[in-house]
């Protein structure tokens, strides 16, 4: 780019056809590239207020060109909207509240191992991934049949901690590393405890790094199928629901159904976005 | 009683080392315990349960060991065809997410009027559910679907094409995949490209390196890394794919081996479903060592 700008000056000024071929390709493929990403977002909220009129026919429209709120008044008026959501809500709330205090300990206590242990412990944790959930999924279903566990709340949060305690310990670990340990060793002079120092110094300035494990672990939960599928029959989550009625409902009702699960997600996306750009540690070091 | 009367005279000294150990670090050890106590006793007991009862008769357990879960499952048309797709989607969907991920990668590295607005649209099915990501496909892949029709009014083609039935179907159950995590492969892939010197580019191009000489001889073999962590965290979840086929509702028709041992474990074959999930464990390691052992053995060699 440089040497053209140089040879400006002396040739006159004309098209770089080759150029500008390039550049409409690439923006091209920019706007091919939106399209496929965005589409099945957009026909899921256009379906959801589309007339079937509009749907059902040989040449579907692609768009709503009736807007109708039929199927949301259908939807939020099922009797199963609302224990599907109340134990979606309550099952990751849980989860998150039990994995953020099991793992806070732990993730801090590994953030100030030696660089190795660290590495180790972490892919151990990770290595727990590997497994199949099916392979997981079905003696815990037994026992929890056995037990008395299966379809309950309870239940389907012991087997989400499964899941979601090598992430949130993950994103933990990160977020302590960031913590200079000046402030671990001058809580130390002042006299406090160790537990005193976590709990009064590092956590405190932890708090928007455990916010993101926090949010993180609640949308683990609030989209995860195979454990609700295998622990639940009559008394499904949100996405299992879903399952349900993808063989039943037409796709107005299905997409309606899905816009409903997204909602909180898209929200709690915009959120954490916030506290991602929070420049937190600044005022601790600085005073 | 016995064995620990035997075991004193060599273990005193193993003991008290392990003391010395916990007096030590007794603080890290209780703040690690939990968290490692439920993620390694929640994730190796069951499977371990699952690997004893594979072994076990048909429907639900007992008369250990046998191979008649084995038989049963390996002699089933539909395991067979479970294990073929899902062997076939996790290479379609890896190949696809790679090849997709590394361009939008390279695509993000430009500057580009819009680049920001770019990036957040492409981070959208990142927080799609994925239930919502397959019944979406749905609206699209249906016969009566978007895709059919925007290809019809494009004159492409004259007759809808089923895209719910083999062998289609494994396209659009990996295109399904590759839809909602191409942007956590190419998050993986940018943070690599980022990490390259822009002076070996700048160092190329003053030699007349072209364009793709530039990407062939710098940009794949400095990616490396990261194209091997992505293929080892994207092949394992492709293996154990679940969700994609049930939110299609293709399940039933077009198994995967996860569905069906769950539909194994539904009828309450127990011990079959069991022994489908050991397959996949398997699988799932064989892979990833042979992958890890080649990848990192050119890693050596180049």
């Amino acid at each position: 780019m440089n040497d053209e700008s140089g040879r400006e000056g002396l040739v006159p000024r004309r098209i770089n056809w080759r150029k500008t071929l390039r550049k409409l390709w690439f923006a091209l493929l920019v706007l091919l590239v939106v399209a496929v990403t965005i589409a099945p977002v957009y026909f899921m909220v256009s379906l959801s207020i589309m007339d079937p009129s509009d749907f059902f026919r040989p040449d579907p429209a692609y768009y709503p060109r009736h807007p109708t709120t039929q199927w949301w008044d259908r939807v939020l008026k099922s009797d199963t909207l609302y224990p599907a959501f109340t134990k979606s809500l309550t099952v990751a709330t849980v989860t998150t509240i039990v994995a953020v205090l099991i793992s806070t300990p732990g993730a801090y206590a590994i953030s100030r191992m030696a660089p190795k242990v660290k590495y180790v412990l972490i892919l151990a944790l990770f290595f727990t991934r590997m497994y199949p959930e099916i392979g997981i999924a079905l003696p815990v279903a037994v026992l929890f049949l056995r037990m008395g566990l299966y379809e309950s709340a309870a239940g389907l949060v012991l087997a989400h901690l499964i899941l979601v305690l090598p992430v949130c310990a993950w994103i933990l670990v990160g977020a302590f590393e960031t913590i200079p340990r000046d402030l671990e060793e001058q809580a130390a002079v002042d006299g406090a405890s160790r537990l005193g120092t976590l709990w009064r110094v590092v956590i405190p300035l932890a708090a928007p790094g455990i916010s993101v494990a926090a949010i993180f672990t609640w949308l683990l939960s609030w989209d995860e199928v195979t454990y609700a599928r295998f622990l639940t029959l009559l008394h499904p989550t949100l996405p299992i629901q879903i399952l349900d009625i993808i063989g039943r409902s037409g796709p107005t009702v299905v997409a309606t159904w899905a816009t409903i699960v997204t909602i909180p997600v898209v929200i709690i996306t915009y959120v954490m976005q916030r506290w991602l750009r929070a420049d937190y540690l600044a005022g601790a070091v600085k005073g | 009683m016995a064995t620990a009367e035997l075991a004193r005279p060599w273990s005193s000294s193993v003991t008290q080392s392990i003391r010395d150990f916990v007096r030590k670090h007794w603080f890290e050890i209780a703040l690690v315990s939990p968290l490692f106590l439920y993620v390694f006793g929640s994730t190796l007991l069951p499977v371990l349960a699952s690997i004893l009862l594979g072994f076990q008769a048909p429907p639900r357990g007992g008369d250990f060991p046998t191979l008649r879960s084995y038989d049963l499952v390996v002699n089933s048309y539909e395991f067979v065809s479970a294990m073929t797709n899902t062997v076939i989607i996790t290479f379609a969907s890896v190949g696809l997410e790679l090849g997709l991920g590394l361009m939008i990668a390279m695509m993000m590295a430009r500057r580009f009027w819009g680049r920001g607005a770019f990036r957040a649209i492409m981070l959208l099915p990142l927080g799609i559910p994925v239930v919502v990501a397959a019944s979406n496909m749905r609206y699209i892949f249906l016969s009566s679907g978007y895709l059919n029709q925007a290809l019809m009014d494009l004159n492409l083609i004259a007759q809808p094409i089923d895209w719910m039935k083999e062998p289609y179907v494994l396209f659009t159950v990996a295109f399904t995949d590759t839809w909602k995590v191409t942007p956590l492969v190419m998050l993986i892939l940018l943070a690599g490209l980022e990490s390259i010197p822009t002076e070996l580019y700048e160092a190329a191009e003053v030699d007349g390196a072209s364009a793709w000489r530039r990407f062939r001889h710098i940009t794949l073999p400095l990616l490396r890394p990261a194209i091997t962590s992505a293929v080892v965290i994207r092949g394992i979840d492709a293996f154990r794919i679940f969700a994609h086929p049930m939110g299609l509702g293709v399940s039933r028709t077009t198994p995967v081996l996860s569905t069906f041992a769950y539909y194994e474990y539904q009828r309450v074959y127990w011990t079959t479903s069991a022994a489908t999930s050991t397959i996949l464990l398997v699988m799932i390691l064989v892979t990833v060592v042979l992958y890890v052992r080649r990848a990192g053995t050119e890693e050596i060699a180049g």
